[in-house]
């Protein structure tokens, strides 16, 4: 799983340089960002500039990453979904539960 | 189970002349100089044999090999070292690293070959095995997230169908809830993940819910949303599906007055093909995935069906397609397709073989129920 981080004042901006997010990838990303959380990171955005398909495997890791974030009073937000990926967000009412915002500017600030 | 490879040499032309080798005969390699190189694939794809080389800068085979074995998800990816090195010493070290063959770089191509055939034919024959064994074993224990048949109403005719991903179960999971002669519930939910793992989880989702189902209508409680939210509450509590979430559609059919009452968690819509303006109406539900939040206000939808119309109920794996290489989720796609062949007036045997993806790769496990007012 290729993910590039950078921190921007107190957020950890992370992107993923993936085309397909799938259950292969999604076991590892979900352990990696733990990590991240565990370390102390509460200010999370996940780029998926990268990313062109989704499926329900990695939808379960980012859901879980929040889920494990909520009782810190931690923040996740998504941004760069592409159409498809907003669209199945929507669909599933997902974009209830993220934050989703078009450019990581707009997500750091 | 695919055929794919992952080559390990420091030596680029011994590299490209393996990989030149094994593509030839429909093998699908990655290569890597170094272990550090490896590894860094390993993280994202777990091959189905890797061939290392021994002597390598930094780390060798060996250790690479040690470190294959330290980890859980790798140790059992078959491993073979193919080398120049092939003292008898060596030979019985790389064997007791759990090796599958220590071969020299000197035996004919074509043998090598040979050899790696026989073995990925050894291997998935032993995999097809151990898959068959535990549909046995599931079928004995009569596991099923998929029911064998559907009840019988008078009022609603229900098919539904079911296709497994790479033909290993998987999340998808149906069920049928006949509470008395009047009222049954249809169930369609998808556990978020596949193959094995989420068919596992798919029998405690099923559990809860026939659970809920049963408890509410003991009391006269036939509310969706109200089974709905004591469902969610139960499992956001059970700290063995703390990381595990599923969709659920739930439709309960009224088969004295005809009615049909829907809610959904997480779920895509349902979709009914209207007679009258041979269109197709949506119906999604408030609800959020299952076991994500402790409270939330699920809503409950009636839809009204005359006599001959027809209700769908979707998992996500019928709105995901592969074209050209391509993987995508679109609910627009499926939906023109479903309209295209409703306006014709196809029977519904050939909506279910048109619409299950016949032109393109399967991507995830695709379920539909189908429910006709009769």
């Amino acid at each position: 799983m290729n993910l590039k981080k950078e921190k921007i004042n107190d957020v950890l901006l992370i992107t993923i340089e993936e085309r397909e997010a799938n259950l292969s990838k999604a076991e590892s990303f979900k352990d990696k960002v733990l990590q991240d959380i565990q370390s102390g990171e509460t200010q999370l955005v996940i780029s998926f500039k990268n990313v062109t398909y989704l499926d329900s495997s990695f939808l379960g890791a980012l859901v879980a990453i929040l889920k494990n974030l909520l009782p810190l009073k931690g923040q996740l937000t998504l941004t760069e979904l592409n159409e498809d990926i907003q669209n199945l967000f929507e669909l599933t009412r997902l974009d209830k539960v993220f934050v989703i915002k078009d450019s990581p500017e707009t997500a750091t600030s | 189970m695919d055929k794919n490879i992952l080559l390990v040499d420091d030596d680029i032309i011994q590299l490209k002349l393996y990989e030149r080798l094994l593509t030839n005969h429909g093998y699908s390699c990655a290569t890597a100089l170094s272990v550090d190189e490896a590894e860094k694939i390993l993280e994202d794809r777990i091959p189905d044999l890797i061939i290392s080389d021994y002597e390598m800068p930094d780390k060798n085979g060996f250790d690479f090999r040690k470190r294959l074995l330290q980890n859980k998800q790798l140790r059992n990816v078959p491993f073979l070292f193919l080398t120049s090195v092939n003292d008898e010493h060596f030979i019985q070290q790389g064997l007791d690293l759990k090796a599958i063959d220590y071969m020299a770089k000197d035996i004919p191509p074509a043998r090598i070959l040979s050899k790696i055939n026989n073995l990925m034919l050894a291997v998935r024959e032993h995999y097809e095995r151990s898959l068959s064994e535990l549909k046995e074993i599931a079928e004995k224990l009569n596991l099923r997230n998929i029911p064998r048949k559907a009840p019988q109403l008078q009022k609603f005719s229900i098919n539904y169908y079911s296709k497994f991903y790479q033909d290993q179960p998987g999340g998808d999971f149906i069920d049928f809830v006949r509470v008395d002669d009047r009222y049954t519930f249809v169930i369609l939910g998808d556990v978020m993940g596949k193959r094995w793992g989420a068919w596992f989880f798919s029998f405690s989702f099923l559990s809860y819910i026939r659970s809920a189902i049963r408890l509410c209508v003991y009391n006269e409680n036939y509310s969706l949303s109200e089974i709905l939210s004591k469902l969610n509450k139960v499992l956001f509590a059970d700290e063995l599906l703390e990381d595990i979430f599923s969709t659920v559609s739930i439709v309960l059919l009224d088969d004295q007055e005809g009615r049909v009452l829907y809610s959904g968690a997480g779920d895509l819509p349902i979709l009914k093909f209207d007679n009258h303006e041979q269109g197709l109406h949506s119906f999604q539900s408030s609800g959020i995935l299952l076991g994500f939040t402790e409270q939330f206000p699920f809503d409950e939808t009636e839809i009204v069906m005359e006599r001959g119309e027809e209700l769908y109920m979707i998992s996500d794996g019928m709105i995901d397609f592969e074209m050209n290489g391509q993987k995508k989720s679109d609910l627009e796609l499926f939906k023109g397709k479903l309209l295209g062949l409703k306006v014709k007036g196809v029977s519904t045997e050939t909506i279910k073989d048109q619409l299950f993806n016949k032109n393109q790769a399967q991507v995830d496990d695709c379920s539909i129920i189908i429910i006709k007012r009769k």
